[in-house]
């Protein structure tokens, strides 16, 4: 890492002259060298600026300014000295979207002479004046925060519900961590005072805890078929599993309600059945229900005799529970003989919402309430108390108490106030915190008896004030004094581990990370790459899946996507989850086996549970568990047959080949289609021809016979056509309707492909394309800003030198995190 | 999953039949606060903003005739019984909205943006962003004097989905309505139970004596990281002072809230069950949403309210009336009749619910009359024609009585390309908070000497 590299055209050369010749000759032949050179240059410069004028300045001149593109006057020479319009130009040629189809377009060659000539006079002008841009003061994003949280107190992330604490934020260039757009408003500030007096509370916990009752509710139109957890017993089926945060030792109730349909009828009381009750595992409770219809067995009787069917009344269960997370399953033991997941005739999620009492129904789980604590033990010991009472005042001399609680006290919270402002405390900090400490300890309880007040109290509050410390929701760099403006520096080891921390975890640097940063170690480049690949390596890189895959391939969209039951009355909110959970575990096995990023696209393989291998119609996968299965369908390769993708990018009713072709040009190639105009034009109205109903495509072709929509919809429909094969909900289709699928395309430029295969083959052509494109996304997310023009030469370097590996996932990072604008900044 | 969370004991909650069904919040808490109103002669004027996204079929909403005797149009139909106390208002525009050279798209960003500023929003996909201060915001620093909340910023749709902001430009001109400086949106609310929290607390207690700790704590925190902010103002870069100044004005916000609270704390809490999460169902969620606003009112939490029914450029498909389509594709509808058909349906569906919320204000006794009689609210979209991007000729109604200073059931035409931030002007009149500019205005409307 760090190595600058010589110009490799010079070296050689010049070090021949030099072993050579005595320093008289050595002097000519080096004049003579340089005078070429620059000839050679000249040459270069004149035979481009001739290829310009006859390919681009005819519509990008003065006089027209095309799109506001001038190059008449330009400087070929000399890109550096108008970067940001030569990038364009790069741009436009490296996608081969310019000369426009139908202009005069010169040889390839010609064309790719242009522009790495372009390249290699922006890159050289880049490094001579470098401008690693200027981050702006970033506040913490949600996602961020709750990490952040989890990492500082050991809260587990199950016990706060952060959706409900802090409002979401605004997204900028595709991404919700951008510090442009991170604002903080009244309605934030009151959440970020309440979340932090909460998540106190919780990771302190409340010895006063009054008993509250939280109800789980399972969706109504969900299925509640097979194993729906890991944590729930084999041989189980339906209900749930879920991580409740008990705050005190003490008893509680568990209340068991069962599913009702859209009527409010108790869903599969035909047949006796069982629910039963399980805390980490053990069984402390069950049930019997059921089965007292009539004779025949046709309807549990009960469930027509009212809405207010009383069959669940008394499923309440007692028990004494020891403080923490703990794993609460409810379930049916499954009566039948069959194997887990053997397939029965499919009841839709839709019938299922809206059965009378169906025989074949199974009754479901509607909601689990957990209340407590009554007769509350203690505290018991968390594993965030754990953490954060890294002292106890001890009981000593009443001379000596006082002292020492005090001192205790500053060690917690100057130790978490070092994590929280990921940076070594100072006495002010201290000062700051204890004054708080010592305000809220003395507080006296009002009249509420004497455990209000007191040295956990006081922690708590002190906890609290770090949650809202300006130091602790944003990430402030400061430029080191005695710089002139527009200077480039390097930012200093803390800074730059917290750049690393926010970019590979969503979090703040860890113990190790920290410690090497405050030891001055962060900048050798070894140390360097040795921590990015120990954070790659753990499990908190996991948010680069939620975060940027998420938003990069629109993966978070995949949760409202609910395709027209009329249409499609399989498809069922276990296959959305199926779907998001898929590509997730996809993503993950990328990065965690250290792939070429190109895999996203051509991987042979991927992760289904059962539901979801019917649906993509893989054999012999049961059970609702997700594994790894080898894909022998060629189709299936990659993210563009995946369900996620595939269904973020339809319609409710149909497949849009316009979205899904525009997020192969957005999020792939890099190069978004403008918007349409806002006026469509009418054009004639036909569904139907001769008789016969006309398919999407035909449909779409009459649309761009009008030229404003034809520009851009020939290059994305085709595109999408291609994927057409899949159906809204990414299931495999030959037909639709009566007349088969045509999923053929041509580009504007005379590509062909068929089918998902071919369209593959044709964007991996072009790699480069597709990994500038990542590696542009990556680098916003990473810095959480924009991508300017002066970053583009970086970019090439981390394409470049990520190259001899096939781009593997930790080259393009490595490289990033070792780019300027990722190690440096510019004073203002 | 869902998640409730409330206090036990329970008081008086009313239980309804699925935890997934909006409860009648409102029934359920009107004698308790049925006490809390100012005396009559003080009933001040609160103001509503309720906002509709991609335009409207000006067909279908704009009446053929002017004045008193109009004919109610099919979109306006469900607002029929609000007609006295309902003005039309005809010709209105955002000229700030049209494009500028260069700009050949980002009519939607620049419609949500324009909407209560009435000033030209740069485009930015992040870097540099401003818009203007919005008309809300200048009314909340008047009327926030008097209520613990300044001013409360509502929608329906969530941020969070990708792929929905205009190309070229931030999300925060679609996502927000309300500007608080040019250059900090405030972002708008969508889950009723985080609503509920900030207008009630987030306490599982009741207590008084907890409640007045819980304050005094927060407000030694607030006092404590505010005098920290400032000390690390020193040596920033002006953008970086900017965030930090941000933070130091919301502090502020609440610190202000803080003590109106602790000076109000007499005053009795609702006793009401927290509504859930987000409701599956639109309407559910839309009348949910509804309800805490006139809760808010009602309780007189604040007099401000912006509530965005749909963010622009948004495709929301509305299952409930069977129109599986996203809104803003069917707004491009092509001229086909059958999508045009729909738009109208959405169009009235949006009017059916606003008509509920009317109908909830009219019925809650404020003072003399009603909260109706003392609101004055604007009913409206930045954009008429949804397919061709047009700013002017807006949709706009006026309704309430505003306490006698809106004299409604008329249709009023103005010249084209009359200001909308005229009429912005005119309504913080009402409320009494005289400005004489606000972005491109040119004066107030007259509305009363138009009869």
């Amino acid at each position: 890492m760090n190595k600058p590299a010589l110009p490799a055209s010079a070296s050689p050369s010049f070090t021949k002259l030099r072993a050579r010749l005595r320093v008289a000759a050595l002097l000519f032949g080096y004049l003579v060298f340089l005078s070429a050179a620059s000839y050679a240059q000249q040459t270069a410069a004149t035979e481009q600026r001739a290829v310009l004028n006859r390919y681009c300045v005819t519509c990008h001149n003065e006089k027209l300014k095309t799109a506001g593109l001038m190059l008449d006057h330009l400087d070929v020479k000399d890109p550096g000295a108008a970067a940001e319009t030569w990038e364009k130009v790069v741009k436009k040629l490296r996608a081969s979207q310019m000369p426009p189809s139908g202009a005069p377009r010169p040889a390839e060659s010609v064309l790719a002479s242009l522009v790495d000539d372009l390249e290699t006079g922006l890159d050289q002008a880049a490094a001579t004046s470098l401008n690693p841009g200027r981050t702006i003061l970033h506040r913490l994003n949600r996602n961020e925060y709750a990490a952040a949280v989890g990492d500082l107190l050991g809260v587990d992330p199950g016990a706060i519900d952060m959706q409900a604490l802090l409002p979401a934020d605004d997204a900028g260039y595709g991404f919700d961590n951008i510090g442009d757009v991170l604002t903080v408003s009244p309605l934030l500030m009151e959440g970020y005072l309440s979340a932090a007096r909460k998540i106190s509370r919780l990771a302190v916990g409340n010895r006063n805890a009054q008993p509250v009752s939280e109800t789980y509710e399972s969706p109504k139109y969900e299925l509640q078929n097979g194993r729906m957890s890991e944590d729930l017993p084999f041989g189980s089926r339906g209900g749930t599993s879920i991580r409740h945060f008990f705050p005190l030792d003490g008893e509680y109730t568990i209340k068991i309600r069962l599913q009702r349909n859209a009527d409010y009828y108790v869903l599969g009381l035909a047949a006796r059945r069982q629910i039963e009750v399980r805390l980490d595992g053990a069984r402390i409770g069950a049930f019997a229900f059921g089965g007292s219809g009539d004779e025949d067995g046709t309807f549990g009787a009960t469930s027509f005799g009212s809405s207010e069917a009383r069959e669940d009344a008394d499923f309440e269960v007692r028990a004494s529970v020891r403080a923490g997370m703990r794993a609460l399953g409810v379930t049916f033991p499954n009566v039948t003989l069959e194997p887990e997941g053997v397939y029965l005739p499919p009841v839709t999620d839709y019938g299922y919402a809206m059965d009378y009492g169906n025989p074949d129904v199974e009754p479901a789980l509607g909601s689990v309430t957990i209340a407590g604590p009554y007769d509350a033990k203690g505290l018991g010991e968390t594993a965030s108390r754990e953490r954060i009472f890294t002292c106890r005042p001890t009981p000593s001399l009443p001379s000596f108490a006082a002292d020492a609680e005090r001192q205790c006290a500053a060690r917690i919270l100057s130790t978490l106030a070092r994590r929280a402002y990921r940076r070594p405390v100072t006495a002010e900090d201290t000062a700051d915190l204890m004054e708080i400490y010592t305000t809220s300890r003395s507080m006296d309880g009002n009249g509420m008896g004497a455990a209000m007040g007191g040295f956990e109290e006081g922690i708590q509050t002190g906890i609290q004030r770090i949650l809202v410390d300006p130091e602790f929701l944003f990430r402030i760099e400061r430029d080191p004094s005695g710089l002139p403006p527009r200077t480039a520096y390097r930012v200093n080891d803390i800074e730059l581990a917290s750049r690393l921390s926010f970019f590979l975890w969503s979090s703040i640097p860890d113990e190790e990370l920290l410690t090497v940063a405050e030891r001055g170690r962060l900048q050798d480049p070894a140390v360097l790459e040795g921590q990015v690949r120990r954070m790659l390596a753990d499990p908190r890189s996991a948010a680069l899946v939620e975060n940027f895959a998420g938003q990069w391939l629109y993966l978070r969209n995949v949760k409202a996507v609910w395709p027209n039951p009329d249409v499609f009355p399989d498809f069922s909110a276990n296959l959305r989850h199926a779907f998001q959970a898929e590509s997730e575990l996809f993503f993950e096995s990328m990065l965690r086996e250290d792939r070429s990023v190109l895999d996203l696209l051509r991987a042979d393989y991927t992760y289904v549970n059962e539901p979801l291998a019917r649906h993509y119609g893989i054999p012999n996968v049961y059970g609702n568990h997700f594994r790894r299965v080898p894909l022998t369908d060629e189709n299936r390769h990659g993210l563009l047959g995946q369900g996620s993708i595939l269904s973020v990018t339809s319609y409710a009713t149909r497949t849009s080949p316009v979205m899904r072709g525009k997020w192969v040009l957005e999020q792939l190639m890099g190069t978004p289609p403008p918007p349409p105009p806002p006026d469509v034009p009418s054009l004639e109205e036909k569904n139907e021809e001769n008789g016969r109903s006309l398919t999407m495509r035909e449909q779409m072709e009459r649309h761009r016979v009008n030229p404003a929509c034809a520009s851009c919809h020939k290059i994305m429909d085709p595109l999408g056509f291609a994927l057409d094969n899949f159906d809204a909900t990414g299931r495999w289709r030959e037909m639709e309707g009566n007349t088969p699928i045509d999923s053929s395309g041509i580009l504007p430029d005379g590509t062909e492909f068929h089918g998902p295969v071919e369209l593959r083959n044709h964007l991996l052509k072009r790699p480069e394309q597709i990994v500038h494109t990542i590696t542009e996304k990556l680098l916003t997310y990473a810095l959480g800003r924009g991508v300017e023009y002066y970053d583009v030469p970086a970019i090439r370097k981390i394409i470049r030198d990520a190259r001899p590996t096939d781009y593997r996932w930790s080259s393009l990072i490595l490289g990033i995190v070792d780019s300027p604008p990722f190690r440096m900044r510019r004073t203002r | 999953m869902m998640i409730f969370r409330k206090a036990i004991p329970r008081r008086t909650f009313l239980r309804g039949l699925g935890a997934t069904v909006a409860l009648p919040l409102l029934d359920s808490m009107v004698p308790a606060m049925a006490a809390l109103r100012d005396t009559p002669a003080n009933a001040p004027v609160r103001l509503s903003i309720v906002y509709i996204a991609n335009g409207s079929i000006m067909e279908k909403w704009t009446p053929a005739t002017d004045g008193p005797n109009y004919e109610l149009t099919p979109i306006l139909q469900p607002l029929a019984p609000f007609r006295d106390q309902m003005l039309v208002l005809s010709g209105l525009a955002h000229n700030e909205g049209r494009a500028l050279p260069g700009e050949n798209t980002g009519d939607h960003a620049r419609a949500g943006a324009t909407y209560l500023t009435g000033v030209h929003p740069r485009k930015t996909e992040g870097a540099d962003t401003r818009a203007g201060i919005s008309a809300d915001q200048i009314a909340a620093r008047e009327l926030g004097k008097h209520t613990q909340l300044a001013s409360m910023e509502l929608c329906l749709d969530t941020p969070e989905l990708l792929g929905q902001c205009e190309a070229g430009y931030t999300c925060a001109y679609m996502n927000t309505l309300c500007w608080r400086s040019p250059t900090t949106p405030m972002p708008m609310e969508n889950r009723p139970r985080a609503v509920f929290e900030r207008l009630y607390g987030d306490n599982d207690t009741t207590d008084p004596a907890v409640r007045r700790r819980q304050l005094q704590k927060d407000r030694s925190i607030l006092d404590s990281v505010t005098e920290k902010a400032s000390r690390l103002m020193d040596g920033l870069g002006p953008g970086d002072r900017a965030k930090l100044s941000e933070y130091l004005e919301a502090i502020r916000d609440v610190e202000r809230r803080i003590q109106m609270e602790e000076e109000q704390s007499e005053r009795e809490l609702p006793t009401l069950i927290r509504p859930p999460g987000v409701p599956a169902r639109f309407d559910e969620h839309a009348k949910l949403m509804y309800d805490l606003q006139v809760i808010a009112y009602q309780t007189d939490m604040t007099r401000m309210i912006t509530f965005m029914t749909g963010r622009e450029f948004g495709g929301r498909t509305y299952n409930e009336i069977d129109i599986p389509e996203g809104h803003h594709s069917l707004t491009h509808h092509q001229y086909k009749q059958e999508k045009i058909d729909k738009v109208i349906r959405i169009n009235i569906y949006q009017a059916e619910h606003f008509a509920y919320f009317l109908d909830k204000l009219r019925s809650t006794p404020d003072g003399d009359g009603s909260l109706l009689d003392h609101m004055a609210i604007l009913y409206g979209g930045s954009l008429s024609d949804g397919n061709l991007h047009w700013h002017d000729n807006l949709p706009i109604l006026l309704l309430g009585g505003a306490s006698g200073r809106i004299k409604g059931g008329r249709h009023i035409r103005y010249p084209q390309d009359t200001p909308t931030t005229n009429l912005l002007l005119s309504l913080l009149e009402m409320a009494q908070v005289p400005v004489d500019q606000l972005g491109d205005s040119t004066g107030r409307l007259d509305l009363l000497s138009l009869a």
